[in-house]
């Protein structure tokens, strides 16, 4: 969250980061980018949401325990999203960490922003 | 780094997630009604089913005030679906406990988030719900009263048909 990458024309400032990825956010843009599974995608508000949903709704339980053969792989697609992931069960469980990470980091901000931003005098 | 997510919604995921919840209570509330003016009027309680309608659209009302409320704020109202409604009951007076039954649980959830507003401090909902309480005074007070019936007319001879004739002109006019 301290450090800002200075890219040609986009402000990135990291909300949380894994070894396997990271998010970073735009505030001149108001909007999300996903550093992840191999490529950097853009998501705003309303698709971050979707995004969460989407990966918390995911049973890992469930797919670790089943004993289908089918392969583990699970499509995370979003609607009105330019994105999409296909993601191993282990990808997805480091996927939910990153995003886990990253909603404590914005809500940690929010606090913060409160607290220090928001008073009323 | 700024606050993007409160700028875009006023509403905490939580407290986002009980108004759903509330929405779908409600909009369950109103399928149940329409359910039980259904069964009132197969069995010939005309007056009882009409005021099971007023109700089911009262509670349709609730659950749309709430739908708007939780969009104007910038959250993500859900359209819920309703399955497993009642559709027989074993007694007259057995519509009128089940209809107590839901209002005291209507009370229920909407306490359980304004207790959440106070956690998260968030008045401006809390606000908002303050409506819905004094409306439960009145929802609460006219299901008891018309379980009341039941007991000063009592259901022997006609007393049925009496009780029914009396469920509509039930009003709770307290403006405490």
């Amino acid at each position: 969250m301290q450090e800002t990458l200075t890219l040609p024309s986009i402000n990135f400032t990291e909300v949380f980061s894994t070894k396997n990825g990271a998010i970073y956010q735009s505030d001149s843009e108001n909007c999300w980018y996903i550093d992840f599974a191999g490529k950097l995608a853009r998501f705003d508000y309303r698709n971050l949401l979707k995004l969460k949903k989407a990966v918390y709704q995911i049973d890992i339980e469930d797919l670790l325990l089943n004993s289908e053969k089918s392969a583990d792989l699970e499509i995370i697609f979003i609607c009105a999203c330019d994105h999409c992931y296909v993601l191993s069960l282990l990808q997805i469980i480091k996927m939910k960490e990153l995003l886990k990470g990253t909603f404590a980091m914005l809500e940690l901000n929010h606090i913060i922003y409160d607290r220090l931003h928001r008073l009323a005098f | 780094m700024k606050d993007i997510i409160r700028v875009k919604s006023l509403l905490s995921t939580d407290i986002e997630t009980l108004l759903n919840q509330q929405i779908k209570k409600e909009a369950h509330s109103s399928a149940i009604y329409l359910s039980m003016a259904s069964w009132c009027n197969r069995n010939g309680f005309d007056y009882s089913s009409d005021y099971f309608f007023k109700q089911a659209e009262e509670e349709r009302a609730h659950q749309l005030k709430i739908y708007k409320y939780v969009l104007d704020m910038g959250g993500n109202s859900i359209s819920p679906d309703i399955n497993n409604i009642k559709l027989e009951y074993n007694s007259f007076r057995e519509v009128f406990e089940d209809a107590l039954d839901q209002e005291i649980s209507v009370t229920q959830s909407l306490k359980n988030i304004a207790a959440r507003c106070h956690k998260e401090q968030d008045y401006v909902t809390l606000e908002f719900l303050n409506w819905f309480f004094k409306e439960q005074r009145e929802e609460e007070y006219k299901a008891r009263r018309a379980l009341e019936l039941f007991e000063v007319i009592g259901e022997e001879g006609t007393g049925r048909w009496q009780i029914d004739k009396h469920v509509g002109q039930i009003v709770y006019n307290s403006e405490a």
